[in-house]
């Protein structure tokens, strides 16, 4: 039984091998082969190859036939090998250029041939060159900026001595991030330059020919090169530099901050400020002004406005004419100020009582007013008075000093009666005494009457008793004597005439005497005079 | 002063009649050399070759458009053994390179004016047949006829090219196409009529590539200094 089924087994087996021989040997005719393309890198020879068909199972010739114009008869390739498998190389003596050639290839076994179509060819269509070669690249470094140089050679077998071939280059190059390349084109030269090159990216190239007008060859292999990076040269470069020049500009700097007084007077000066000529600002502002108002006021017309003083003064006023001048009470007032007259100003006399009077008349200050008096003295003394007499001079100095005795002392409180007098150009001094404070003034009176009071404008009321010369006037003492040594007025009369009453002798103890003759005389002698005056006029005229 | 002024005039008159003179006698700058004037040593032999090779090679370059342009089935693919045969079939042309580099000078040259002239008729009919065919485009008749053009001119160029040659005495006198072109004509000039137009731009595109040829290789051969 088993050996049955082995037997059985065995036939299958060899039944099936021999079926499946049968299929695979196929003997059946090689398929048609296919003419695939021809190619000439130099114009001299070519290359042709197929495609084999099936070969139906039997080992397949192929053979290669043409046939060329101007060229009898059918041939067979000459080269079947040095192409590498289903090929065929033309060598030089088989290549014609300008000549079609019909190419035809025939698979042939055992069973049968297949042949392939006709292949129409002609060299001058087929040529496509070899790559070129030695593509070498380099980064030429030169002052301004770096370019790229980039050199190769031509393909291994062209010919490029002869001008039987003109070989075009075009290479593409592109940077190492970017995919994207750029193409240019070199005609027939074997070295290109591109400028404009980026630092530090690495460039890669590619080169590729043709022939004439035939077909651009393949790119050759990327050659790459990087460019130096000039970046950081420069940055030192700049380094150094900025090093450099800020030496010299903290050297500025300090030297401005050191010198800098110096400096803010070279760009700021100060702007000189008003000045006038022979006056000096430090002597003014120290207080020392009696040049300056010798310089200012020098030549010039001012009315006389004196300097009043404390109204506490007396003075004397001494008139010609018997016009006085206007006591008015309100220019007084309106000079609160003390103006500084030099002596040279006006004649003589009439200066110092004119400072005096307006001293003493408006009420203010008198700070600046001392000053005068000594100053005032000492002009007088140099002075000469055309009908003055030593002893009037003597008097205005004591008046002067008296003056300058109460004007330390009191305040004046304004008064009416001091009147303040402008004079321009008389000769005369003025001297006014009022009576009102004369409590404290102590005048020297030679020859003179006792003014017992002063009523109005240009009244006085005399004492007719003569003083011994060298009295003084006590008030206080005169009022207690007062019915004993003087007459009574009996009127007045009109401006220049004063009445005198015989005085009956009192029941008064003190020595009665016989007053009245005196008062007669002097009231006689005043009635001629026609003016009433405290001094007699004989002295003084 | 004006007994002066005279002689003076007349010295500025000779100046400039003189200037003028030579002026109009063309004095070393005259650019193109007209025929059968000896003299004329205006352009090197290297740059009348640079000239007629790439005149030759635009020529080329227009007819290989025109080809491509004329039939809509590439040259390759064309089955059958269609041989078409050229009316310059008969005229010898070197096939190889060495067949080239063996020819002499004066043979080389010859061929390239027989070529030339032989096309000069056959392109001017073309150009005309296809200005009255309406099928093509104003593109392709204005190539044709520029096409006929620069075979004339570069007719004319190659034979300048060769009276230098000859006399510089690079060549013999032997190249009988300069006394007489039409000699070179072929003797049944009439077979390209037959021709379709198609195989007159098949034919063309080949002999002009021929003539490009040639002239480069004469040129690399006498005056190999620039460009080879």
């Amino acid at each position: 039984m088993m050996w049955r089924d082995l037997r059985l087994a065995v036939l299958v087996l060899l039944c099936a091998a021999v079926k499946s021989n049968s299929e695979l040997k196929g003997s059946s005719p090689p398929g048609k082969p296919v003419l695939l393309s021809c190619r000439s890198p130099e114009k001299e020879t070519f290359t042709c190859w197929w495609q084999p068909g099936s070969d139906g199972g039997l080992p397949t010739t192929y053979k290669l036939y043409y046939e060329r114009e101007r060229l009898e008869g059918v041939h067979e390739c000459p080269d079947y090998r040095s192409a590498g498998s289903n090929s065929c190389f033309f060598n030089k003596s088989h290549t014609s250029i300008w000549v079609d050639y019909y190419l035809t290839v025939v698979a042939s076994n055992a069973l049968g041939n297949a042949t392939s179509d006709v292949f129409k060819m002609d060299v001058m269509q087929i040529m496509k060159p070899n790559v070129p070669e030695n593509v070498t690249l380099l980064v030429v470094e030169t002052e301004d900026s770096p370019y790229l140089n980039i050199r190769w050679e031509h393909p291994r077998n062209t010919d490029t001595e002869s001008g039987w071939v003109t070989i075009k280059y075009e290479l593409r190059v592109k940077q190492e991030n970017n995919n994207k390349w750029k193409a240019y084109m070199s005609g027939t030269q074997t070295h290109f330059s591109l400028y404009s090159i980026t630092p530090g990216v690495v460039y890669t190239v590619q080169v590729r020919c043709r022939l004439d007008h035939g077909s651009w060859s393949d790119w050759t292999n990327s050659t790459h090169a990087k460019v130096p990076n000039h970046v950081q040269n420069e940055i030192s470069f700049w380094i150094l530099v900025a090093t450099l020049s800020a030496i010299p500009f903290m050297a500025a700097m300090c030297i401005l901050v050191v010198k800098r007084e110096n400096v803010k007077q070279c760009v700021l000066p100060p702007v000189p400020g008003p000045k006038i000529r022979g006056v000096d600002f430090h002597l003014l502002m120290s207080g020392q002004y009696e040049d300056t108002t010798n310089t200012l006021i020098i030549n010039q017309n001012f009315p006389l406005m004196v300097g009043w003083k404390n109204q506490m003064e007396e003075y004397l006023i001494v008139t010609e004419n018997g016009i006085g001048p206007p006591l008015d009470a309100s220019n007084c007032q309106k000079r609160k100020k003390s103006l500084i007259i030099p002596a040279g100003f006006c004649s003589d006399w009439e200066i110092e009582c004119k400072s005096t009077h307006i001293q003493n008349d408006c009420a203010g200050g008198t700070k600046n007013e001392t000053g005068n008096f000594p100053k005032n003295n000492k002009s007088l003394s140099g002075e000469s008075l055309s009908n003055a007499e030593p002893s009037k001079l003597q008097k205005q100095q004591s008046l002067g000093q008296n003056l300058m005795n109460t004007e330390a002392t009191e305040p004046s409180p304004l008064n009416q009666e001091n009147d303040v007098k402008l004079f321009t150009n008389s000769d005369y001094v003025d001297i006014r005494k009022h009576v009102e404070k004369t409590q404290e003034v102590n005048v020297k009176q030679v020859d003179y009457s006792r003014v017992e009071e002063v009523n109005g404008d240009n009244v006085l009321i005399l004492n007719n008793k003569n003083l011994p010369f060298n009295s003084y006037m006590d008030f206080q003492r005169q009022e207690e004597k007062l019915s004993e040594d003087y007459s009574r007025v009996k009127e007045v009369d009109s401006n220049n005439v004063v009445v005198l009453q015989r005085q009956d002798v009192s029941a008064d103890t003190k020595t009665p005497h016989a007053t009245g003759a005196h008062k007669m005389g002097v009231c006689t002698e005043l009635i001629n005079s026609g003016y009433v005056d405290t001094i007699p006029a004989s002295p003084l005229m | 002063m004006p007994g002066s002024i005279g002689p003076v005039s007349v010295v500025w008159v000779v100046l400039v009649y003189l200037l003028f003179c030579s002026r109009l006698l063309g004095v070393g700058a005259a650019p193109i050399c007209t025929n059968a004037q000896a003299g004329c040593h205006a352009l090197s032999l290297a740059n009348l070759f640079d000239r007629v090779i790439q005149h030759s090679a635009r020529m080329h370059g227009i007819s290989n458009d025109l080809h491509s342009e004329f039939y809509f089935l590439p040259s390759k693919n064309q089955i059958g053994r269609v041989s078409r045969n050229c009316h310059t079939s008969n005229i010898f042309t070197p096939n190889g390179k060495e067949n080239a580099q063996r020819m002499a000078r004066e043979e080389l040259t010859e061929v390239i004016l027989k070529l030339l002239v032989a096309w000069r008729d056959p392109l001017w009919h073309f150009q005309q047949s296809i200005a009255h065919h309406h099928d093509f485009n104003n593109f392709s008749t204005n190539k044709a006829l520029e096409m006929s053009d620069m075979v004339h001119e570069l007719r004319k160029g190659v034979e300048k090219v060769a009276e230098k040659m000859q006399m510089m005495g690079i060549i013999s006198n032997s190249v009988s196409s300069l006394a007489s072109p039409e000699a070179l004509l072929p003797s049944d000039s009439a077979e390209w009529r037959l021709m379709k137009d198609y195989d007159l731009l098949y034919c063309f595109r080949r002999d002009s590539n021929k003539v490009q040829n040639y002239l480069k290789i004469l040129k690399c051969r006498i005056v190999p200094e620039h460009g080879c």
